[in-house]
């Protein structure tokens, strides 16, 4: 049965024929678009940062520098001699599980990169490399390892990467800092748009507010109202923003994978990050309805 | 008790629009429950603003005013709108919202309250058919003539049932006949209790009906019994 076409209710507020509603369809729509490449570029540092305390986490590294003789045999021995005393004081220390001295072949890997192939490691000054890999509960005192290091082998030096990495951190932090700004100032100039176009459709909507409040209307019924249609403003405007941003981060992404830096590329976005990007059509719907809501309710609080 | 035998009760008020002089001075009155008085006065007079300040819409400038036993200078907004539910207001100019059917206009004040959809579609049907306008259900204002949207915004202002009913020139409108059975509705809801105020300026209304005039003149209130409207006019050779 069908029902009569009278008791098919319109909203006593006119909102969808407002003419701000495309604006601020608009401007939510940049909102999350910026929002999102930002948020994109915070989540994958925090991926990076993560991926690079869990490399260097629980391992360190123990140089041998070369010694420096005309007789490059000699030289080589000594130098392995000073390798093998280091080794024998790491495998004595408590927390330290795995020595490992690096072979040959992995010396000539990693300088690879630089010196081609067909290099004879013995007749280069590079230093010897050992890995050391530590108990996950590992209390080591670095400075007197370091301190015992030197006087077993005056050649040996110890680097457990804190200091390269805590810069990189610092940098990586500063980086978040802007981006969180970024994020910030996003939301405060949506939240100041939808503000301000609320304010104005209260005033273009004044008589029809009037009417509702003679009839006994709460403040509540009239703010529900502009919740409801900003609502469904912020959830298209922030899928619309949303769409528009998956393709970009997606082509940052590749982006990064080119430069093969090791450090960039590993800024990479979990299932995690990509469920928070996918939620931001929620978010944006959040923020305009509240917005809006309270923003009635403050100004019709001016209202007798 | 806070909610005694006056539905509307005003002690010394008076209102003034910004820094202008008052529009009401001094006005002293006490509506009695279940009663039925025209409220009269040359135009400019006040009318409207005193009006206005009954259905809570203006607060007096000065003066005490208590609404149903509530002095409304220390009612909240939330109560302030429980109390509006109880008045039903009919606009000289009608306050119907254009872009709503005539449907929507009068079920206006059962939605506000929160009342089941279905019993609002029975109550409206019931009142749209009563005023003759249930073929314009689905008709927005604009199609309207002027005595259909009249009976509209009445339509409107009883659909509640409300305890208080104001009326600016309820009958200005409409023809003799529905003007005769519109005041008729009005007689029949005082009788069922609704405390009624109806301003005119028609004196075959006053003269028919034989109910006190609230007179408005020199920014004070005049209460008039019934049939002295007449001698009133006469002695200002009106």
């Amino acid at each position: 049965m069908s029902r009569p076409q009278y008791i098919s209710r319109k909203q006593e507020l006119p909102l969808k024929g407002d003419s701000t509603s495309i604006f601020l369809q608009v401007i939510i729509s940049i909102s999350v678009f910026i929002f999102a490449i930002t948020l994109s570029g915070v989540l994958s540092i925090n991926t990076m940062l993560y991926n690079w305390n869990q490399s260097i986490l629980g391992s360190l590294t123990v140089q041998i520098m070369p010694i420096n003789d005309v007789n490059k045999e000699r030289a080589t021995a000594q130098t392995l001699a000073h390798q093998d005393k280091a080794i024998e004081l790491l495998q004595t220390v408590k927390g330290i599980i795995k020595v490992t001295p690096l072979s040959n072949e992995q010396l000539k890997e990693l300088i690879q990169p630089w010196l081609g192939d067909g290099v004879n490691i013995n007749n280069l000054p590079i230093p010897r490399i050992i890995d050391v890999k530590l108990a996950a509960d590992a209390e080591i005192d670095f400075a007197d390892l370091a301190q015992k290091l030197a006087q077993a082998s005056p050649q040996a030096s110890l680097d457990n990467h804190k200091l390269w990495l805590s810069k990189l951190i610092d940098f990586a932090d500063g980086l978040k800092l802007i981006a969180s700004t970024v994020l910030i100032l996003v939301i405060l100039i949506t939240s100041g748009a939808i503000f301000y176009t609320t304010q104005m459709s209260l005033g273009l909507h004044r008589h029809i507010i009037e009417i509702l409040h003679i009839m006994g209307a709460k403040d509540t019924y009239v703010a529900q109202q502009y919740g409801k249609r900003m609502a469904w403003l912020g959830f298209c405007g922030g899928l619309f923003g949303m769409l528009l941003a998956i393709p970009t981060i997606f082509f940052i992404g590749s982006l990064a994978v080119r430069i093969e830096g090791g450090i960039i590329s590993d800024a990479t976005l979990g299932l995690v990050d990509w469920g928070i990007i996918f939620s931001l059509p929620i978010f944006s719907m959040l923020i305009a309805m509240y917005t809006a809501y309270y923003t009635v309710k403050r100004t019709l609080q001016k209202m007798l | 008790m806070a909610e005694n035998n006056n539905i509307i009760e005003m002690q010394n008020v008076g209102i003034r629009y910004d820094q202008g002089p008052e529009v009401l001075s001094d006005i002293k009155l006490s509506l009695k429950k279940g009663s039925f008085h025209f409220l009269t006065g040359k135009s400019g007079a006040g009318k409207t603003s005193l009006l206005s300040m009954m259905y809570l819409a203006q607060k007096p400038s000065r003066g005490s005013m208590s609404v149903f036993g509530k002095n409304i200078n220390f009612t909240n907004r939330d109560n302030l709108a429980s109390l509006r539910r109880r008045i039903g207001v009919v606009f000289q100019d009608f306050r119907l919202l254009d872009h709503l059917s005539a449907f929507d206009n009068v079920a206006l004040p059962l939605r506000v309250c929160g009342m089941d959809e279905r019993e609002i579609r029975k109550r409206v049907t019931e009142l749209l058919n009563w005023v003759e306008l249930d073929a314009h259900m689905q008709d927005t204002p604009d199609t309207l003539s002027g005595g259909e949207k009249q009976r509209i915004a009445i339509a409107r202002a009883v659909i509640n049932r409300p305890e208080l009913l104001l009326a600016d020139e309820p009958t200005g409108n409409v023809d003799n006949f529905i003007a005769t059975k519109l005041m008729k509705l009005f007689v029949e809801l005082n009788k069922l209790g609704t405390t009624v105020v109806i301003a005119t300026h028609s004196e075959k209304l006053i003269n028919d009906f034989s109910y006190p005039c609230l007179h408005l003149q020199n920014r004070s209130l005049h209460i008039i019994r019934p049939n002295g409207y007449s001698m009133l006019r006469e002695q200002n050779n009106v």
